[in-house]
């Protein structure tokens, strides 16, 4: 019974800490994605897959885009010749970094030099795999 | 225009609430009722357990946001970090809830490169961590 009530205690403890930074995280998400210029994704539809891909990837990490809608923005461009690494770029680079909300989350959790190597880490990957898969498909 | 941004963002705050709470309950679970060294036991790190890491992470769904405050409880119970990163990696890249969404977009073709890509991607990513562990505290 002592447990439960530690486990309650500590879950409860937990949240109060964590939901305000949660919620400002939001808001600043929500700021972000109003001004930041859509133009921006034009950048990626350079035909040089060495300098689209690794841009198409760190797009993906730095804006907030909503995990569903990056698939039409990565067929659009796709449609418009940019090839199957630039698609995977965005992709892969939206789902590592997807929100400012989630990256606070996981500096408070997992502290700001795991975050930051994992991004550094991922843009590499993610980039070297767009150039794989441009070659492959 | 600025009172609809507080009031937009409380609802997508409310949409993950449920699951912020559950997350933060199981990490307390495993917190108070698993031994550290029994954690440490389970999560040996190598290259294997890498790569398991790596698939759990791939067939994993939901957001990586229910999944951090369970991952932190390991942490402090000294599970290598490198399993984490490749399990977030894994996680993060492939979604089993945007299969189909996927394979709508882009067909099964750039699906299972991407699977293979991402398996690899997080490979690397586990053993790339297994070896900065060494320079960095975590």
């Amino acid at each position: 019974m002592s447990k439960i009530k530690t486990i309650l205690l500590k879950s409860l403890k937990e949240l109060a800490i964590i939901s305000p930074i949660f919620y400002i995280a939001i808001i600043f998400a929500f700021l972000i994605q109003i001004y930041v210029p859509e133009d921006l994704f034009n950048l990626v539809l350079g035909k040089n897959i060495w300098i689209a891909i690794p841009i198409a990837t760190l797009i993906g990490i730095v804006l907030p885009i909503p995990r569903y809608a990056t698939y039409p923005i990565a067929l659009a461009l796709f449609m418009k010749g940019s090839g199957y690494g630039v698609a995977f770029g965005l992709i892969g680079g939206e789902v590592i970094g997807e929100s400012i909300a989630r990256d606070i989350i996981e500096i408070k959790y997992l502290g700001w030099r795991f975050v930051t190597t994992r991004f550094v880490l991922s843009f590499v990957f993610i980039s070297i795999g767009g150039l794989i898969i441009d070659v492959i498909l | 225009m600025s009172s609809q941004i507080f009031i937009d963002a409380f609802f997508d705050f409310l949409k993950v609430l449920p699951i912020l709470v559950i997350a933060i309950i199981v990490s307390q679970i495993i917190a108070v009722l698993l031994p550290s060294k029994k954690t440490k036991d389970i999560f040996k790190e190598n290259k294997k357990n890498i790569a398991k890491a790596s698939v759990v992470g791939i067939m994993s769904p939901g957001p990586l946001l229910a999944y951090l405050p369970f991952l932190k409880t390991l942490k402090e119970k000294k599970v290598a970090v490198s399993l984490i990163a490749a399990f977030i990696t894994g996680q993060t890249l492939i979604g089993p809830g945007r299969l189909f969404l996927e394979l709508d977009y882009f067909g099964w073709e750039f699906f299972a490169v991407r699977v293979v890509l991402a398996f690899f991607i997080a490979v690397a990513m586990g053993v790339s961590f297994k070896f900065l562990e060494r320079y960095i505290k975590y």
